[in-house]
């Protein structure tokens, strides 16, 4: 795990989705993981601002999951796979 | 007594510093080695080399984490601990199929990475009272403290927000000698520790 800056960890994600990837990573809610720590897990693996990875982390906390990323299957695989080893609870699935 | 994490420093120089005495650090990198070998299990005994050990684990009575981990390595065993289904929980709730593909494609690089970052953190943890981690120690102890706090809460039973009321509505009446006291004790301390240097590294 490094600690490169946020900046150079940014994935195929965001507002560049076409139609046909319509695949999501969730973060769902768990009782462990600190608030703090989901915050900088977002921004540290996505790149995220500090507002938008509080405010992803405030939905995962007050409504039970938040999508956090949108793409291809393979990216939104790799996410979770980043995110996993952060110890979230995240999964990938179709946009239905 | 522990003081928590504080940032030093700036860019390359980043430092992030705090204060553990030696019984803290101790129970804290054993905890690690645990939640290590749980991950990353040890070799088994081979046959005829440790002759009391092999007749142990034949008889059943080495129950272990290590011991419980030998069955998840067995496709067919049912029984695998819900403490790993934390740490690598299922990846697709809807398609049971690709959460089987992922997991036969992650789950050994998974295992070794946390596995890598609990022995960088143990490794650290076990120098000086004063800690002075540069910042790959420090996001290493991160993730760590976060798989430590993962099986910890598992083995309390924390699984929902709801269970860390009762948990502590609990712990109120415990005896003192009631073990899951001291795991709770443990457990809001790493809560503590961990808070202070996802803060720390947050302000960074």
């Amino acid at each position: 795990m490094s600690l490169a800056p946020v900046q150079e960890e940014v994935t195929a994600t965001g507002g560049d989705v076409a139609p046909d990837t319509p695949w999501i990573t969730i973060v769902w809610n768990d009782p462990v993981n600190l608030m703090s720590y989901v915050t900088l897990v977002l921004q540290q693996h996505f790149g995220y601002s500090r507002s938008k990875a509080e405010k992803l982390m405030m939905d995962v906390h007050t409504q039970g999951r938040a999508v956090v990323a949108n793409g291809t299957r393979e990216a939104m695989e790799a996410d979770t796979e980043a995110l996993h080893g952060y110890g979230l609870w995240a999964t990938f699935q179709k946009d239905d | 007594m522990a003081r928590g994490f504080r940032r030093k420093g700036h860019g390359r120089n980043t430092t992030y510093a705090a204060r553990l005495d030696p019984l803290e650090r101790a129970t804290v990198a054993g905890l690690m080695d645990q939640v290590h070998d749980l991950l990353d299990p040890p070799a088994p005994v081979p046959e005829g080399g440790d002759d009391f050990a092999s007749i142990v684990a034949g008889l059943g009575m080495g129950v272990t984490v290590a011991a419980e981990d030998q069955a998840d390595l067995d496709p067919d065993a049912a029984e695998r601990d819900p403490a790993l289904d934390r740490l690598l929980p299922t990846a697709n709730r809807q398609d049971d199929e690709m959460a089987a593909e992922f997991r036969r494609l992650t789950e050994t690089g998974l295992r070794q990475r946390k596995a890598a970052a609990l022995q960088t953190a143990a490794d650290a943890l076990r120098g000086e009272d004063r800690l002075v981690l540069d910042p790959a120690q420090a996001q290493a102890l991160l993730v760590a403290l976060t798989d430590v706090r993962l099986v910890l809460g598992e083995r309390m039973g924390l699984r929902t927000d709801d269970d860390v009321a009762v948990l502590e509505a609990a712990a109120e009446r415990l005896d003192p000698d009631d073990p899951l006291g001291y795991a709770l004790a443990m457990y809001d301390f790493l809560t503590w520790l961990q808070e202070t240097l996802a803060s720390a590294m947050l302000d960074g």
